[in-house]
Formats: C-alpha cells, structure tokens, sequence
C-alpha cells in the first residue's frame, strides 16, 4: 500500500522547524550561523502551543506581486509540542486538525528519538472512524521519501534539523533581502544525505541581525531552482525574531502554500500525560487539557 | 497532339546541343547556386528527431493527452524485466544481485566511473528505483501498523526463511506481475526518469524578475482566528514548457544503464522494456539505415558500372543526382523548414528516380554509340527518344510525393515538398548537366560485344568442364555463405548470377518477350488475370496496422522484451481513464470512488485478454479503510460517506507531493485510472477503447446528476499514438489512391487516348495491387511506416510502364507499323527497362536486411513490386497491345498486328529498319 511506505517522520516538526529566530551575534562562518539558526529551533519547539493556518493555491503574478490565482485550500491546526530525554534533544508532538470540517479532529502525535537507534513513532488518529493506529516506521534515513505537511508544498526534505554534520556548508556573499542586510549560505548534502532529497544545493537567506532565514532557493540536480521559500512579517515573540508568514513557492507547479502562524507560545507548562495516546481517543480529556493550555497563553 | 509530342521530342534532341554551347554561363551558375545550397545546408540545417513531432499536436485526442501530462507528469520509465539464472528471483543469490543492482542505479554516483565504458553521468535522468528489494509491506498488528521491507536488510540464507519471502510477495497483489512473475522466474526493476520533465533550456520563472514581491495578503492576518487569502483570477500563470525528448537522449541513457547492468549478468538475464529502451534501439535501426543506405548507393554504382563498362557512365550520373539532392535540401532548409528522419527517405527516392532517369538516357545513348554514332549525335538521339517519357514520369512520381503534403502533420509535408522538388531537380540536371558533363569526359566507343572482360571471363568458364564448373561454384556459395551468412549470402549470389545473366543474355531475353506475347497472348493475359484477381482479393484482406513491438523482428531485443513482459508480467503499455469532475474535492465523493472502482471491477472481468491489472484512487481508499479497521476484508471497499472518505485520504495526502500530483490534482477535482495493458496493434487498441467508451458512459451515467460537467477520457501515450499513427495510416492510403489515380489521368493526357490510358493503368495497378494482395494474404499488417514510402515505390514502379508507353506512341508516330513499333520499343526502352529494375531492385532489396521492420518490408515488397512492374512491362503491356491493337488517337494508315501476321516480321530483322 502506497500511502504507508513514506516516512511520516518529521512532519510535525516541521511546523515548528522552519520558524527561525536567535538574539544577535556574529558568528564567523556559516555552520556557526545555521547552528545558532538550529538551537533556536529547538528553543522555539520546546514547551510550544500553536495555532498554524496552512493555504495553498496555484499562483501567478498580478502587478509583479505573486499571488494566488484561485481560491486557497485551506487547513487550520493546533499544535503542542515538548523537548525530552538526554540534553532535551526527543521531541513529542500533537497535532489536531481544525479545518476542513471534514478532516476536523484527525490528530497525530509523534515521539522523535535523537538516537538513531531507537525508532520514532507516531499515533494517527481519525475521528470519522474513531480508530487509533500506531504507525511503526524507521529511524533510517534509506530510500525515505519527502512526505508533505497535510498536502501543503512543504515537505520533509524543506528542513531536516540536527543534520547539519550532512552538509558541506559555504557562505557565499552578503546582500539584502526584503530590505535587510543577510548573509547567503549554501548548503549542499553529501553523498548519502543526497540519496533522499531532491535537493542538490540550497541557498538560504539569513538575516545578519535577527537570524532569521528570509528566504531559500532549492536547486535540483541539473542546477535548476525548483522551490522557494520567502519569510515575510518577521516579528519578535517573547524575545525572539521569527517569520510569522512563510510561503513555499514549486516553481515547477506553479503552486504555494502559505504557512501562517496565527499563534506561537512558547514554555508553556505542558502535562507530560497530555502527550500521549490517551488524548488521541479521550475526547473529553484532550479538551480540559487544551483548555487549560489556552488558558495560559490568554 | 502527336505532333506536339513530337515538337517536344525534338526540344529534347536540341536541348544536349543548346547546354554544351552554354556550358560555361551554365557551369558558372550551377556551381556558385550549389556553393550557396551548400552553406544552407551546412548552416541551417535543423533536423528534429523527437517522436512527438511526428504527431498532430492539434489532434484531440493529442491534447487530452497532453492535459493528461500536464496535470499527472510523464511515465517515461524503464522496465526493466529480468531472469533469475538458477530460476528464483528469491533465492539468496538473485536477491542480492537485485539489491546490488538497485542501489547501483540509485546511488550511480559511488560507481567506478573508469570500470565502464558509457557516462554514468547519464544516469542523473534517474528519479527513482523500486525493486522486489525496496518494497514494503504493510502489516496490521493489534494497534499498530507495520510498513517493512519485504526483503529484510540481511538477506537470509535459510531456505524456510527465503521460502516465507516468497510466499508473503506472491500474496501481494498490488506487486504481483508488477515486479515479480506468478512462478517467481522472472522480476522487475521500475526506473522512473525525469525524461520529459524537464523545463526548457533557458526557461527562467517569472518570479525571478526583478521588483517581485510577494502580495501582503501573505502576512495580513490577526492573531486570533483564520483568515482568507486573497486571490485573483487575473493573475498571470506562468506555465512551464518541457524539454521535448530525443532519441540520441535516450540511446546514452539507456547505454549508461547497460553499462551497469553488465556487472549481474551472471545472475540475472535482463530483457528492458519501456520508452527510453525501445527509442534507445529506434536510435540503432537509424545508425544502421545510414549504412544500409550507402549499401543501397554502392550497389547502384556497382550494378552500373557492370552495365555500362564505363566510368564516366556512372561517375556523371552520381553527380547529377547528388547535385539534385543538394538543391533540394538547400533550398528546402533557405525557406526555413525543419527536416526529419525521413530526410534518407528523400535521399533513396532522389538516387532511384535520378538513377532511372540517367538509365534510361544512358542505355539509349550506348544503343545509338554502338550504332557507330558520334557522342554528340547519340546524345541527341538518347535525349529525342527518352526525354518526353523522362518528363512524364517526374510528373507523376512529383504527384505521387505531393499528394503527401496534404497530410496535417509537418514532417510528412515537409518530406512531400523536398523529394518533389528533388525529384523535379533530377530532371533539371539530367537534361541541363549531364550533357555538359559527358561532353568533358564520355565513354569510348562502344566496344565490340564479347571484348569486355566480364565476357571474357565468362567465354572462360565455358570452356572449363561441368564438374570443374559445379566444384568451383560449391566452393565459392561455401565461402561466400561461411563470411557473410546465409541471407546476405544468398543476396550476394542473386545479385551476381543475376547481373551475369542480364549482361550475357540481355538481348535474348528482349528478344524472346515479342515472340512470346505474340505466340501466346492469352495465356499471358490469362496468367495475369489470376494475378490480378489473387491481388484483389489479397488487398481486400489487408489490415491496416501498426504495433510498436511488430516493427522489431522476432528475434530483436525489443520484441523478446514485450514477448516476456506479456508472458510473464502484466505488459509495458497503460492506458489512463482521466476523470475530471470540474469540481473541487469531487474525488473526495463515495459516488465518485464506487464508480471508479466499478469500472475497475468490469476490466478485470471483461477485459482479461487485453489488461492485465488496474489501479486507481479508489484502491488506496478501499486499502486504507481496510487497514484503519484491523485489517478486516470486510472493510475493503469504499465508504459511504465523504467524511471518512477525507479523512481515510490524510496519510495519502502528507505523502509527497509530487507522488500525489501523478494520481490525483492538488483540489482532488482530476484523477485517473491506470489499466495496464499487454502489447497489442493500432486496431486492437481502437477496440478496446471504444468498448471502454461505451463502459465508461453507462457506468459513470449516476455520477452526472452529482457532477453535471463530469468528463471521463480514455487516453494514455501509446493507445492514442497508435490512433494517431492509425489516422496516418489511413490518410496515407487515401492519398496513395489518389496518387494512383493522379498518375493515370497523366498517362491519359500523354498517351492521348482513354484507351490508351487504360490499358497502361492496369500494369500500373498490377505491382501495387499485387504488393498489398500478398500482405494480406500472408496476414502482415500495412502500417505508417508501409503507407508512407508506398507511393513512392510505386512511383518509381510505373516509371518503366511511362518509358514504355510513352516510346511506343513515338514509335508508332514513325514507324506507322504496330509490330515495328512494338519491337522498337522492347528493343531499346526494354533494355533500359531490365536495367533500372535491376538497379532499383536489388538497391531496394538491401533495406530488407534492417532491423527496423517498417523499412525492411518496404525493401522486400518494394523490390518485388518493382520486379512485377518489369514483368507487365515484357509481358503483359505486348500481349495487351496485341490483343486490343490502341491506336494511341493516331489517325491514318497504320499496320496492325492482324496486318503483319499476314506478312511475318522476324525481331531479330528490325534493328536495322529503324528511321
């Protein structure tokens, strides 16, 4: 069956992986900038509770802006997320689907290991049929095939964090971007990391003083640019810049998908019990649970 | 009209005269034009050999296609069968050798490159490997499901072990006869590419332009609730257009995967199947034409010098006619059109008519030398007596070339206009050139017959004894089969027995036909009625034709490839039923899914013959609810309401994107059915898919009081370019008809009599009839590529009838004597008559040896298509004019046959009546 054999590992780390944002320094080279740019990653994912609107649409331009040609799909979800284990490097995650209606209450829930020895899992949950399923999938990186972000542009293989140690790393020049002055920074995979990306080489725009990454080119193998990222409201929140509005362009498709972050808290005090299957089937628990997590960030 | 004829003919004998006292203005000119046709065709030249040019883009079916492509990619794959060596592609051994195999295709890069002679770098058209080693299989375990490889990581040697493998694969239907055969013998690698996903060189995205800016709709949102993005009809998509693929692409690619495949030979026997194969060996066949081709010119040059013992006999006319050849591409390329592969079929159609041309006025011009004429007046003589029938016969071989550029397709047209102007220039530089040429350097004097070494050898063998003679015969076939093989051993003894006997007993046989015809007209007819009637019902036993696999010969890479994957596998063709509910989700409606799978269930019972498995959406949805619910069978089918429908869809809908895309359009509006089909020709194919029409109509007929603007198309690369070859097919034949029929209404106008022209129509028909006639009787099929040289060797087949008739008539002018004339005729135009047919013949004959099947059969038939024209020509024309007597509209006097039988004339006494 078709649909099980991707790896849905990472997807909901995703969300939280592409918000970028560190308090100003200089580091000397571009490992150091996207190290900071991963630390904060994690700093931001720790303890969060989100509210993420994702819209994709095909795309053209309108008066040299781009914009979308029709009317979006629209998907809406919460999200709360915790570090564990050794040095907080395990990640557990839940997802909830907001909208469609259709596809309201569908959950996923994701325990990441930093071991590679020890398999991910991940609880999927649909609420049409009332049927929790564990999903048993591999922690090798093999023949693993980018899964998408609940059908958005965005895919695993956008950002894989912690495995920097898998990228030859270059600093190319130093420009602007939306005005601000950054830092260019090539990233390509070596040989094994280049078996499961699509990716030969990536560009990434970062921003010198906020450390936010305003854009990134994706090139394919014959050089050409397939994908695009472009950041806009960066803002600060709780002490840290992050792009609130991320939207992945496929240049091939013609298609985006807008990543809204409607709402981000981060250290947020989170029942380690609320990360577990329970609130996958107990309707009534997962509620009183969110309703104490909302409660906090009002 | 005779005597406009005549005018005409005497035009011809002044014009050698005219160009010889102006061959410095003429040779000036000729040379600066062929200088500046020369940097044409150096300098702009553009000859596309991607298959896609060759159709009708404006074809609907064509566009459902590439709307098909447009929103689902490109399935140009390799597949790649194989052959476990110890008979199980489970065994320890086969299944590492498949492991090795498909992490070297993936991961090429870490190869040796200097372990192989291709470039690997080709292999960067890979996107993607599946093999029985990559596959996973889903299990449901309690809670949890399970998605494990179906070969684990270490390959166990234990029998037991290998023998559950085995078993859990054959349980998988979803794999079964996709990558693996029913007894385990046979496996499949699946190669996806990028081929035709490419965007155009130089493509650069709108969004790259400078001052480009993304709309703040993007990052106009409030903190609390969600909220709409704008959108815009108006805004300008910038659609990409993909690199079209050529044939040369396809040959490295392939020659790159060869390379690798080379190391598990030892293994695993490997059959390739799919486009980047099947266009990798078209590439080869192309390679070979162009050798068969210069076999084609040496066998003319060799066939003439042995005719004619004279080198500038043959040296003059094979510049002439590439001279004609370089005008023709010069200024086709001038005006700015695009050539194709069929640029050698021009080539061969230029060299025969050019060479008939030069055949006929040589042969007449050696004729009158031998007369004891001067150059100069045997030229004249040469040009008085084949010039009409020269103009007559580029006339119709121009109509029968023209009538192809009715056709809608570029290439073909393209291929029309070029050899009709080639075709017209050979004419040209046969009156205008040649003789400037011959006056520079010319043949001896005739040589007295006997002297000629070839003679001289053969007064040899006659001497030597019969048992010497068998020996020597035995030992030479021997060598001549041991060096070459038997059929082009065989084509090597026919071509030299037969130019032995035509040189020693030319004159006998010309003599022997007049005779004959007269002693025995009816039995002659008689003969050639049964032919025609043979013929007639043959032709009406014709299929019109084309299978991909069927233009490889039997013994071809390629077609053992379709033969194993048909036997064993679930064949290399598919066909997509597109389904477009014209509304957004429209995927997502049980009514939607339950048609679909009920489409799919009518395949599987009603169409087993042609296709083998299907899969669609609707699969996916049945797996999913069945996996969702512990794996209970009860659950394998669609759910009634689209909610769980939606939500069944979430797994398929975080996989990625692009996999996605090639099943279903992002708003779940479009999706398709993949029937996989086994190798079949054009008409099966037809059959098939307006039965599927007619399924798909009545079954989907509920869907549309849900989705009023449903539309649901059987489409699919190669069923619909096997309609559009079967439309070619058919349009090609129309205009071959109206070749035919063009052609006899020129020989009414010439000859000047209805009567007349009727009578030569029926040797015209008889060569072409009898060609289709033994197609059908053998049960070979007329495809593209028959129907699209057919008019041309047709052509050249009447051309000698033309030679003939039009002689005749001017003999008949002369002479006023129905036997003289006839005798004339045979005498000197059946002479140059047996010669083109030789020529042409067995210069033809040589195509037969392609690889390409398509252009071997135009080889075989058109050889003895043009070997029955000189049959009618010999036979059939003298009896016909003996039994009907035509007088050709000539009024007066005239002895007939009737006339003469009174007073008989011997043949062999009127060589010297002439004039």
């Amino acid at each position: 069956m078709q649909l099980f054999k991707r790896r849905l590992l990472g997807v909901l780390l995703l969300s939280t992986a592409l918000i970028s944002g560190v308090s100003a320094q200089s580091p000397a080279d571009g490992r150091a900038i996207l190290e900071r740019v991963e630390d904060n990653q994690r700093a931001i994912a720790d303890a969060a509770f989100n509210r993420i609107q994702l819209s994709s649409c095909r795309f053209g331009l309108q008066n040299s802006q781009i914009t979308c040609a029709e009317r979006a799909r629209v998907k809406a979800l919460e999200s709360v997320s915790i570090n564990t284990g050794a040095n907080n490097r395990d990640t557990r995650s839940i997802s909830i689907v907001l909208e469609p209606a259709a596809e309201r209450g569908i959950s996923m829930l994701s325990y990441t290991y930093d071991d590679a020895s020890q398999d991910n899992e991940t609880w999927l949950y649909l609420s049409a049929l009332g049927q929790v399923k564990r999903i048993a999938s591999g922690n090798s990186d093999d023949e693993s095939e980018p899964a998408s972000l609940f059908g958005s542009e965005f895919t695993t293989e956008d950002q894989d964090t912690g495995k920097l140690e898998d990228y030859t790393i270059n600093v190319l020049r130093e420009g602007t971007e939306s005005g601000r002055e950054v830092w260019l920074i090539e990233t390509i995979p070596n040989e094994k990391r280049s078996r499961s990306t699509r990716y030969a080489r990536t560009v990434q725009y970062v921003d010198k003083e906020r450390f936010v990454v305003l854009r990134a080119d994706m090139y394919d193998r014959t050089g050409r640019e397939i994908k695009r990222l472009m950041a806009s409201r960066v803002e600060q929140v709780n002490g840290n810049w992050m792009a609130r509005s991320l939207t992945m362009m496929n240049l091939v498709a013609n298609r985006l998908s807008n990543m809204a972050i409607l709402e981000i808290n981060s250290d947020v005090e989170i029942p380690e019990n609320f990360l577990t299957p329970r609130t996958l089937t107990d309707v009534a628990f997962r509620e009183a649970e969110l309703q104490r997590i909302r409660e906090q960030v009002e | 009209m005779e005597n406009r004829l005549l005018v005409l003919a005497r035009l011809f004998a002044a014009a050698p005269g005219f160009v010889v006292r102006h061959r410095i203005v003429i040779l000036t000119m000729v040379v600066l034009i062929s200088v500046l046709q020369a940097v044409g065709v150096a300098t702009r030249t553009r000859i596309d050999i991607s298959t896609d040019s060759m159709i009708d883009q404006t074809d609907p079916a064509i566009a459902a296609l590439n709307a098909f492509r447009t929103q689902f990619g490109s399935d140009d794959s390799l597949f790649l069968v194989y052959e476990a060596r110890d008979g199980d592609i489970f065994s320890a051994r086969s299944l590492a050798a498949t492991r090795a195999l498909t992490e070297s295709l993936r991961d090429w890069r870490s190869l040796d490159v200097s372990r192989y002679d291709a470039d690997l770098q080709e292999l960067d058209q890979i996107r993607r490997v599946q093999s029985v080693t990559t596959l996973r299989v889903q299990r449901v375990d309690g809670d949890t499901l399970r998605s494990e490889r179906l070969v684990p990581d270490d390959i166990p040697d234990d029998p037991a072990q290998l023998a559950a493998i085995r078993e859990q694969a054959l349980a998988e239907d979803d794999y079964r006869l996709a990558f693996y055969s029913d007894d385990a013998r046979f496996g499949a690698l699946l190669i996806q590419t990028t081929f035709g996903a490419r965007p155009l060189e130089g493509y650069v995205p709108a969004v790259n332009a400078e001052d480009i800016s993304l709309d703040d709709a993007f990052s106009n949102f409030g903190g609390d609730g969600g909220f709409e993005l704008a959108f815009d009809e108006q805004a300008t998509i910038d659609e990409v257009s993909f690199e079209l693929v050529d044939m040369a692409e396809y040959k490295v690619f392939f020659t790159a995967v060869s390379a690798v495949l080379a190391d598990y030979e030892a293994d695993l026997a490997f059959y390739p199947a799919g486009n980047p194969s099947l266009m990798s060996w078209v590439f080869d066949v192309l390679q070979q034409m162009l050798w068969l081709a210069a076999g084609v010119v040496a066998i003319f040059i060799f066939l003439l010098r042995a005719l004619f013992r004279s080198f500038s006999a043959v040296f003059w006319p094979i510049i002439t006619i590439i001279l004609s050849l370089l005008w023709s591409w010069g200024i086709t390329v001038w005006i700015g059109a695009t050539l194709s592969t069929m640029l050698s079929l021009t080539v061969m159609l230029v060299f025969a008519v050019g060479i008939a041309d030069c055949v006929h006025v040589m042969s007449a011009y050696f004729v009158f030398r031998e007369e004891g004429k001067s150059h100069e007046s045997a030229l004249a003589n040469a040009y008085e007596k084949t010039g009409l029938a020269i103009l007559v016969t580029t006339i119709t071989t121009m109509a029968g070339v023209l009538a192809l550029t009715g056709s809608d397709l570029v290439p073909i047209k393209v291929f029309g206009f070029m050899s009709a102007l080639g075709v017209f220039m050979a004419l040209v530089f046969t009156v205008v050139l040649l003789p400037i040429l011959l006056s520079i350097w010319h043949p001896a004097p005739a040589k007295v017959a006997g002297t000629s070494r070839l003679l001289s050898y053969w007064v040899r063998w006659q001497q030597l004894s019969r048992k010497t003679q068998a020996a020597v015969m035995l030992v030479l076939l021997a060598v001549l089969f041991a060096v070459t093989g038997i059929a082009i051993g065989f084509y090597i003894g026919l071509t030299v027995l037969v130019t032995m006997a035509v040189v020693r007993w030319q004159s006998n046989i010309l003599a022997a036909c007049p005779n004959w015809a007269r002693r025995r007209p009816g039995t002659i007819l008689g003969v050639f009625a049964l032919i025609f009637g043979a013929s007639v019902y043959g032709t009406s036993q014709v299929n019109i034709d084309s299978n991909v696999a069927e233009l490889a010969r039997e013994s071809s890479a390629p077609r053992i490839a379709y033969n194993m994957v048909d036997e064993h596998m679930a064949g290399a063709q598919t066909i997509s039923v597109m389904i477009d509910t014209a509304s957004s989700d429209g995927l997502l409606e049980p009514v939607v899914l339950k048609a679909m799978e009920a489409l799919q269930q009518q395949v599987a019972t009603h169409y087993r013959e042609r296709i083998s498995r299907t899969y669609s959406l609707a699969n996916i949805v049945k797996d999913t609810h069945q996996v969702m619910n512990q794996d209970d069978p009860a659950f394998y089918r669609i759910p009634d309401d689209a909610v769980t429908v939606s939500q069944l869809m979430y797994l398929f809908n975080s996989a990625n994107p692009e996999e996605r895309r090639s099943l279903v359009s992002d708003d779940f509006s479009r999706s398709h059915i993949t029937l996989n089909t086994y190798n079949a020709g054009s008409y099966e194919y037809q059959q098939v898919i307006s039965e599927l029409d007619a399924d798909i109509a009545r079954i989907f007929e509920p869907v549309r009081a849900l989705f009023p603007e449903l539309q649901v198309t059987v489409t699919g690369s190669v069923p619909v370019m096997m309609r559009a070859m079967d439309e070619i097919a058919q349009s090609q034949y129309s205009s071959l008809l109206l070749a035919l029929a063009v052609i006899s209404a020129i020989m009414i106008i010439t000859l000047g009599s209805v009567q007349a022209g009727l009578i030569s129509i029926i040797p015209n028909l008889i060569p072409a009839l009898m060609t289709f006639g033994l197609m059908g009787l053998l049960g070979i099929a007329l495809d593209v590529d028959t129907l699209l040289i057919a008019p041309v060797i047709i052509g050249i087949a009447v051309d000698d009838t033309i030679h003939f008739m039009t002689s005749y008539r001017l003999e008949l002018i002369k002479t006023r004597s129905m036997p003289q004339a006839l005798n004339n005729t045979l005498r000197d135009v059946g002479r140059a008559v047996m010669f083109t047919t030789m020529i042409l013949g067995l210069g033809f004959a040589i195509l037969g040896f392609s690889e390409y099947l398509g252009i071997a059969k135009v080889g075989i038939f058109g050889g003895l298509a043009i070997l029955m024209a000189l049959l009618c020509d010999l036979l059939l024309l003298p009896a016909l004019i003996i039994k009907l007597q035509p007088r050709f509209g000539i009024k007066g006097d005239m002895e007939s046959f009737s006339d003469a039988a009174r007073s008989p004339v011997t043949v062999a006494a009127t060589s010297s009546e002439r004039r």
